[in-house]
């Protein structure tokens, strides 16, 4: 049984309890996810998530035909980017994946979701006057993000390690790197606008939706069962754990 | 007493868009037998901006046999295909031009507060349609703050009632400002509303279901909510209001014309006169010029656009922008603080179920000294899908696994936010910045900053929703300081000198040009400001329908 770290020992996950939440640990941080079970049906980041029999993509056939184009779109992995250079791409990938912690495969394609976003000028409609274009604000943290990994470790960003790459992601995120170009940006906006891309590119994936027990989208069907009792619909699943199965049936047969 | 009987089968009167819609499909009926005019006609009206504004004053005066154009920027929505459940896919519903923000406070704008396309904002809108209280066109008289309107609730009364008959507004029977009933029945609510409001109770805060602006039984065409949680990406169903399906369907059966994808660049007028004439724009990505004449020009931008239109709008009678002699317009543009918090529960709540906007209170409404500010705000639960929940998180400093790992506890959560009366300021302001859009126009700049009694009331309304989550039993809360809605910019007032418009919203220095939108309002209230900007386009509506066109 994995534990939820050290002098933490919950029993079987008692989802009821706050305790993996980061903000009721001591330390601050989350647990190791491998308190988490892994993703029996349909994908999710990493293959872990909270709902091991859930796949949002099983109602698809349930989806108006304009969502359903949308949502696939996403998930046709065959995109180049076309925003970020040649010489761009590797540190973008690297940084977007430090900051939504996809150290392995399967991942969304965060990076290149971004890409498609700021290639066709989909930005948010605000732009702090302190701040230049979104587009270039995003070269400009990655060519940053570049020269803080080579003062600091001799190597590009994209050939850290992942702790170092980590080191200097919570360094922008607590806007405390120094020098060219972070003197010139406004580090909490610089970080908030790739943050907010990053989030947005994420929790837009089906395999997110997967991981967090989301219902997706509900047209033309909606939902019948609001609470406070019988709250799931036919399609979704109870969250769980690592727990056995067999003895989850027993205990409570449907 | 007989009315209550009557609840959910009283529908209004002089607008039949609930029998224009088809059942089968949810395009706005009537786009390919539109009427059409030619640039050359001088037409009675020509509207700026086809949301909430824009949209009712054309319905009203096109029944009044008047000749209507109205020029919306965005496009024309067809929304079985062009709207979708989901959240980064409805970019394009929201106003994402560039604009700069400035200001000790700066106001993120796009999807959160501007909309673009046949039916503006509402199009968008999470559906809560409170009215204003009689407190909020006083403030100045009563709490020594903001502004006092040149018109009073009473003048706006019988526009709210049948706005409300129109939309159709669902809620109980309301007991807070000039307590009123509604026209529908209240919408079942979710177990994550129900928790927030059993906190509530336990703090000893009144809440109501609604006001929602949400079908709750038979309406026309319109059908029933099925409650699938999307109103903020724009409703496939047809049961959240919005004009593209309470007014419009109405307006282009009385031969008015909408003219989408056609973004307004300056208002002409005539140097001898003084006289409004028409107004410029541009269609697509053309950057040709056209001008449609017109005898009035209303101008229902919102408080962006409206000002920015505006301020671009320079003759010689008219150096600093039209209607700017007095250097009113852009100014008092107000936003709403609306901090949400969130409590984590130990069952599976689901908040994504249900429409997000569903109970609500204004209990702290009103000016209580007490509190050590004056004005207040209110209370209203919402519910974010999850990109809108990682923002939330974010808000706290979280990323990498931190993020991860609240986000897969999503389906335990439930979100409670405020909406803060902040005061209107003459330095909250929309100019000009140096940068052009694709067409060429300066782009508009929106400096912010929030004064003492509106940091007070923001801190003070975030420890009340805290109260109420943790008399809920939340395990944990997260919190997130954000503001919402727009409204002023080219307000309403009594003198050239403390105003861009009169009381009936018509420019002081042109005599047919006016601004119906949510521009006009000189104070805020706590309340979401859809259905007040209705009721005032409703009343100006009425206002000019009794005269003749001239």
């Amino acid at each position: 049984m994995s534990t939820l770290g050290e002098g933490d020992p919950l029993e079987p996950r008692d989802l009821s309890r706050p305790d993996h939440l980061p903000n009721l640990r001591s330390d601050g941080r989350a647990p190791d996810p491998s308190w988490l079970p892994r993703q029996r049906r349909g994908t999710t980041p990493q293959m872990i998530g909270r709902y091991p029999d859930y796949d949002v993509l099983a109602s698809m056939s349930d989806w108006d035909a304009a969502t359903t184009q949308v949502v696939q779109a996403r998930m046709d992995v065959s995109v180049q980017m076309t925003f970020f250079r040649f010489e761009e791409q590797a540190t973008v990938r690297r940084f977007c994946d430090v900051v939504m912690a996809q150290d392995c495969e399967p991942r969304v394609p965060v990076a290149e979701l971004v890409d498609a976003k700021l290639c066709a000028g989909h930005l948010d409609g605000f732009q702090y006057d302190d701040m230049p274009d979104d587009r270039d604000a995003w070269r400009m943290v990655l060519s940053g993000l570049d020269t803080v990994a080579r003062e600091r470790y001799a190597l590009s960003f994209a050939e850290c390690d992942i702790t170092d790459a980590e080191r200097i992601v919570i360094d922008f995120s607590a806007s405390t790197l120094k020098g060219h170009p972070w003197e010139e940006l406004n580090e909490p906006r610089a970080w908030s606008v790739c943050h907010r891309a990053i989030l947005s590119a994420f929790y837009s994936h089906p395999w997110a939706w997967n991981e967090i027990g989301f219902g997706g989208p509900a047209y033309p069907q909606g939902y019948m069962r609001l609470g406070p009792l019988s709250i799931l619909e036919p399609h979704e699943t109870r969250g769980a754990t690592s727990e056995d199965p067999v003895r989850r049936v027993t205990d409570s047969p449907q | 007493m007989k009315k209550n009987f009557l609840k959910g089968a009283i529908g209004p009167k002089d607008n039949d868009s609930r029998y224009l819609l088809d059942v089968d499909r949810r395009d706005l009926p009537g786009e390919d037998t539109m009427h059409r005019y030619s640039d050359d006609d001088e037409v009675d009206l020509c509207i700026v901006g086809a949301g909430a504004g824009g949209s009712v004053l054309a319905q009203r005066l096109a029944r009044k046999g008047w000749r209507v154009v109205i020029l919306e920027a965005g496009p024309f929505w067809h929304p079985d295909e062009d709207w979708v459940s989901d959240e980064a896919g409805s970019h394009e519903l929201y106003w994402t031009q560039k604009r700069i923000i400035a200001g000790s406070d700066p106001i993120e704008m796009g999807k959160n507060n501007s909309g673009r396309g046949v039916g503006g904002s509402m199009v968008h809108y999470a559906g809560y349609c409170p009215r204003f209280h009689p407190s909020d066109f006083e403030t100045q008289t009563r709490d020594g703050v903001g502004a006092d309107w040149p018109i009073d609730y009473a003048d706006l009364l019988s526009h709210y009632e049948q706005v409300e008959r129109e939309l159709p507004v669902a809620g109980q029977n309301w007991p807070w400002g000039h307590p009123h009933t509604y026209p529908f029945s209240p919408h079942p609510i979710s177990e994550a509303a129900s928790v927030l409001w059993r906190g509530a109770m336990k703090c000893g805060i009144t809440m109501r279901v609604g006001p929602v602006g949400i079908v709750n039984g038979t309406f026309g065409n319109r059908p029933h909510c099925i409650y699938r949680g999307w109103c903020l990406q724009g409703c496939k169903v047809n049961a959240k209001a919005s004009p593209y399906v309470t007014h419009l369907p109405d307006a282009l059966a009385h031969d008015v014309e909408i003219r989408a994808n056609s973004m307004a660049s300056r208002i002409e007028i005539d140097e001898a006169s003084g006289r409004a004439t028409g107004v410029a724009y541009m269609t697509g990505n053309s950057n040709t010029e056209r001008l449609q004449r017109a005898k009035v020009i209303a101008v229902a931008g919102y408080s962006i656009e409206t000002p920015r239109l505006l301020l671009n709008s320079v003759s010689r009678r008219f150096p600093n922008g039209l209607a700017n002699n007095d250097d009113q317009v852009g100014r008092y543009v107000m936003v709403q603080g609306a901090a949400q918090s969130a409590g984590r529960f130990p069952d599976e709540l689901r908040m994504y179920k249900a429409p997000p906007p569903q109970v609500s209170s204004e209990d702290y409404y009103e000016t209580d000294s007490s509190r050590g500010f004056a004005r207040g705000f209110s209370i209203q639960t919402v519910s974010p899908q999850p990109i809108g929940w990682a923002e939330h998180v974010a808000a706290e400093g979280h990323w990498g696994r931190e993020m991860r790992e609240y986000m897969r506890d999503y389906n335990h959560w439930t979100t409670i936010g405020v909406l803060n009366e902040l005061l209107p300021s003459a330095d909250n302001r929309v100019t000009l910045a140096d940068e052009k859009d694709q067409y060429g126009l300066p782009v508009a700049k929106f400096t912010h900053s929030l004064s003492q009694n509106d940091k007070d009331n923001i801190a003070y309304s975030k420890k009340i929703i805290r109260d109420i989550l943790d008399a809920s039993g939340a395990q944990d809360v997260l919190t997130i300081s954000r503001y919402a809605h727009l409204i002023g910019g080219a307000r309403m007032g009594t003198s050239p000198e403390n105003s861009v418009v009169d009381r009936n919203h018509r420019a002081w220095s042109v005599s047919n040009l006016y601004v119906a939108d949510g521009s006009v309002a000189p104070t805020q209230g706590s309340a979401n400001p859809a259905l007040t900007i209705m009721a005032l386009s409703s009343r100006l509506a009425e206002h000019l329908g009794g005269a003749n066109a001239t």
